[in-house]
């Protein structure tokens, strides 16, 4: 005997060739990606003309803030993508704990950014100070403004899932938002070992 | 299930190799292959989160292959920044 399985409890499976989440979103995030293009050209020609300032970069900053937002990052995406997977089962309480769990993770982004900051002009380093610093600004600061875009964009999903706008079958509107903070996560990954780890 | 366990190993196989990297580069002195070694890296996280998190195994042609180029031309120009350094400083020189 076989049990009938709700056409909504099915996971649904990668259609080849789709758009995750929407068009628009895409649009976005290529634009995102360009942006950040033109940062990393920046860092690459001046690593190039400054190789010791580059080298020894890593040492004047924080390894424990860059690690504790790697961590944060990568986790906030992790519970994101969990409440993707589970509106498509067409649990939308427990979509709508993920993105709250996915919330209070990534706030923690700009509070670590704060402390360190402070420890950072605690240490003499500024924005006006020599090439390393600059790159690192320059690039941080861009990244912490789309991560508090993104944050801005998950309390309207969570809002618009509260509020019922999204099933298994329609939710268009919270994979294009998980694909945003997805990018922003791949941004983090690279701009991490950059500054953070290599000597 | 399956996605939901492999997409935790992913996230938890990204978490360890974030703490390796932070103690490799703490740890190791420049040179050509700690930059080969982070690049790898970067290369192989990216495209954890590319196949896992944004799921683009079964994207438009156009999204897959320009993320996925994306996360593997930032290491590669990493590389080649420290192998022509002084060629690359000469041509973008004023």
């Amino acid at each position: 005997m076989s049990i009938a399985t709700p056409v909504f409890s099915a996971p649904i499976a990668p259609v080849l060739g789709r758009i995750p989440g929407n068009k628009a979103i895409w649009v976005g995030i290529y634009c995102e990606l360009t942006e950040f293009a033109l940062m990393f050209l920046v860092y690459f020609v001046a690593r190039a003309h400054h190789p010791d300032a580059f080298r020894g970069g890593p040492q004047q900053l924080s390894t424990l803030a860059g690690v504790t937002n790697t961590v944060i990052m990568l986790t906030s995406s992790y519970f994101v993508a969990r409440g993707v997977m589970a509106m498509r089962r067409n649990a939308r309480a427990t979509c709508l704990k993920w993105l709250t769990a996915a919330l209070f993770t990534g706030i923690g982004y700009p509070v670590v950014k704060f402390f360190e900051v402070q420890w950072n002009v605690a240490q003499g380093l500024s924005g006006n100070g020599e090439v390393f610093q600059m790159a690192y600004y320059y690039l941080t600061f861009n990244h912490l403004v789309h991560v508090c875009w993104g944050l801005l964009g998950l309390i309207w999903v969570m809002f618009r899932t509260w509020m019922g706008a999204y099933d298994a079958t329609d939710h268009d509107g919270l994979e294009a938002f998980a694909c945003y903070w997805h990018a922003t996560d791949l941004i983090w990954l690279m701009i991490f070992p950059l500054f953070y780890v290599l000597p | 299930m399956h996605n939901e366990r492999s997409l935790t190993l992913a996230w938890l196989l990204l978490l360890g190799l974030t703490l390796v990297g932070a103690v490799l580069g703490n740890a190791g002195s420049p040179g050509l292959w700690v930059t080969v070694t982070v690049a790898a890296m970067m290369a192989f996280k990216g495209r954890v989160v590319i196949d896992h998190f944004l799921e683009l195994g079964g994207a438009h042609p156009s999204i897959r292959r320009l993320v996925r180029f994306y996360a593997v031309a930032l290491p590669v120009m990493l590389i080649l920044t420290d192998l022509f350094g002084p060629q690359i400083a000469w041509l973008t020189t004023l």
